[in-house]
């Protein structure tokens, strides 16, 4: 069957015809039109964010820097065990191959997860990371997520190796987050 | 002959010289370098330009330089970890990217996409079609000289940009499409936002047209310049909006919908002459177009599933994770291995912003594909750029190359 998108299309505008009066018109009328829509824009107020000393807030599905969750306790002197049982999912399904993690056997004298083994290493290669949250979707122990975090520059490209002290470490909470109603 | 001495001869081939070519004592050609880091070459593209005065007598298109080895890399990715990588090929339409590739696998495992994922699609594409634009038309316009339109439309673009994060959790390259549908629902509050943008768009758009459709400068600028036949597009194998600026309607959209395209009412604007000026009013007119059809899907969003339920391909909703073992066998196996996809081959074409957007994967019968192959607009619409700028001025070359629009990072993938 031909292709006929018959009365589907619809023809753009040509550009209005050459004529010298109409170009003299145009250099000012038209120019002052275009003045007009930009003027009216003031009223609108700017719209610009002053970065450094405000940030934008984020959505609550927004992907960040990671963090590594323990089971709450509510006490700071006796931290939770760590969710992380070491199970190398997340390293399975990273697209970048930017996680490396060594597990180890808990024992009952040095019990460090709830399950069997323990991520003895953790590291997340931020430098590579692309944020595509397939860690965070494979995890089945919900013990990797991404923060909201999004500042993490830093100078050298070894301090962007996160080891699993600074992943379960609480962020400096930078990041303002967005309701759902904005 | 090796691929790398092959590329020597070719580099080697083009001549840097400014010497006369022939040209008699009173002229003389000059080849100049444009490039690659270039202002107006909207990405990391040189160009050789021999020129005669400032008339243009030809140009070569160098590319290569943002060459990311993306199709080979997704070789070693099972399906579903090839998304996110093809997603980076063209990096103002990651979600025509992914479309292509998800469409490409999903037609080479038979699975229907259940009808609240394929809307759900559309809106998204639609916003990236927009966004798109956006960003084509404000940075034209700074090419042109309208600094004020390249703030406009950035402003717009974050809104999208917003709406983006909104629902999929970041702003560009957002995995969101998936195998068999969307990864997650929209979020509570994303349909009202989303139908507060398109309320917005059209009179956004309509300022966008006060500012610049009959500018003096602009007109002089675009009017008949550059103008390419529908015969000789179609020869260089150019689609999308060039191909429509020309006055043939050709859109993947109505001439093989897919995603349930047909569900909807638009049309396409399509140009008389082919000159740049059609070709900026091809692309402003589907601004419109494209709010029209979000609004479409928004209204009639079906209800149901976002994603198939087969957990052969699809993973497990996480809920059952902590209380069916079968769900967490199924959801260690994809993660692991991924999904099985039979034996195959598939292309798969989509309307991209730029043009028709192929995707053709080889499926060996392992989780891994054999080969994925985008057929990129840009790389194709570049191509037309020497003829469209033959003997015409300098000046010229710069709008021209604006309004092909092409993106460098699908161009060299
Ligand atoms: S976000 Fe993606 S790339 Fe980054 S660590 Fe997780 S899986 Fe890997
Ligand atoms: S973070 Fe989750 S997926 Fe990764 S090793 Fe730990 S438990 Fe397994």
């Amino acid at each position: 069957m031909p292709y006929d998108p018959g009365k589907d299309v619809v023809e753009v505008m040509r550009h209005p015809p050459r004529s010298a009066a109409a170009s003299t018109y145009r250099i000012f009328g038209e120019t002052l039109r275009g003045m007009k829509t930009t003027l009216a824009r003031v009223v609108e107020g700017p719209l610009t964010i002053q970065y450094p000393e405000e940030k934008t807030p984020v959505y609550p599905r927004f992907r960040g820097r990671h963090k590594l969750h323990r089971f709450e306790t509510g006490d700071p002197d006796n931290p939770g065990l760590e969710k992380c049982v070491g199970c190398s999912l997340c390293a399975a399904a990273c697209p970048a191959d930017c996680i490396r993690v060594v597990a180890a056997e808990n024992t009952p004298e040095h019990r460090v997860s709830a399950g069997e083994r323990y991520a003895a290493v953790y590291e997340i290669n931020l430098s590579r990371c692309i944020f595509c949250g397939y860690c965070e979707v494979a995890c089945p122990f919900d013990a990797i997520t991404m923060g909201h975090d999004y500042e993490m520059s830093d100078y050298t490209r070894s301090d962007l190796i996160f080891t699993k002290e600074m992943l379960l470490a609480e962020p400096l909470e930078r990041t303002p987050l967005r309701t759902a109603a904005e | 002959m090796s691929a790398l001495s092959d590329y020597r001869r070719r580099e080697e081939s083009i001549t840097m010289s400014s010497e006369p070519v022939g040209m008699g004592e009173t002229h003389e050609l000059l080849t100049l370098n444009i490039g690659p880091h270039h202002p107006a070459t909207h990405g990391v593209l040189r160009l050789i330009a021999t020129l005669e005065g400032e008339v243009v007598r030809d140009i070569k298109p160098i590319i290569g330089y943002v060459h990311t080895g993306i199709e080979k890399t997704a070789e070693q990715k099972s399906y579903w970890k090839a998304i996110p990588v093809v997603e980076r090929m063209d990096y103002l339409s990651y979600y025509f990217n992914a479309m292509a590739y998800c469409g490409a696998v999903e037609t080479l495992l038979g699975i229907e996409v259940p009808p609240r994922a394929q809307y759900l699609r559309i809106i998204h594409l639609e916003l990236n079609r927009i966004m798109s634009h956006l960003v084509w038309l404000g940075t034209s316009a700074l090419d042109l000289g309208a600094m004020s339109m390249f703030w406009y439309c950035f402003r717009e673009r974050e809104t999208i940009l917003d709406l983006f994060e909104m629902s999929s959790g970041q702003r560009m390259h957002t995995r969101y499409f998936q195998v068999g549908g969307v990864i997650e629902d929209i979020p509570a509050g994303f349909a009202r936002n989303v139908q507060r943008f398109i309320d917005e768009m059209p009179s956004r758009a309509d300022q966008y047209a006060d500012l610049l459709e009959k500018n003096e400068i602009l007109l002089s600028r675009l009017r008949d310049t550059c103008v390419l036949d529908e015969q000789t597009l179609l020869g260089w194998g150019v689609t999308g909006p060039l191909l429509r600026a020309a006055g043939n309607p050709w859109d993947l959209r109505k001439a093989a919908p897919y995603s349930s395209y047909d569900h909807f009412d638009f049309r396409i604007p399509v140009g008389t002459v082919g000159d740049n000026y059609d070709r900026f009013r091809v692309r402003h007119a589907e601004l419109y177009e494209s709010t029209k059809i979000i609004q479409q899907a928004l209204n009639g969003l079906p209800e149901g599933p976002h994603i198939v339920e087969d957990r052969k391909v699809a993973l497990p909703p996480r809920h059952e994770l902590a209380t069916s073992m079968e769900s967490l066998i199924h959801h260690f196996k994809l993660v692991t291995e991924g999904f099985r996809v039979p034996e195959g081959e598939c292309y798969y074409p989509i309307e991209s912003p730029r043009g028709e957007l192929g995707c053709f994967v080889r499926a060996d019968g392992s989780a891994k594909p054999a080969r994925v192959h985008m057929r990129d607009p840009s790389f194709v619409n570049l191509q037309a750029t020497a003829p469209m700028v033959k003997d015409a001025y300098i000046a010229d070359l710069i709008a021209t190359l604006a309004m092909v629009d092409p993106v460098l990072g699908g161009v060299d993938r």
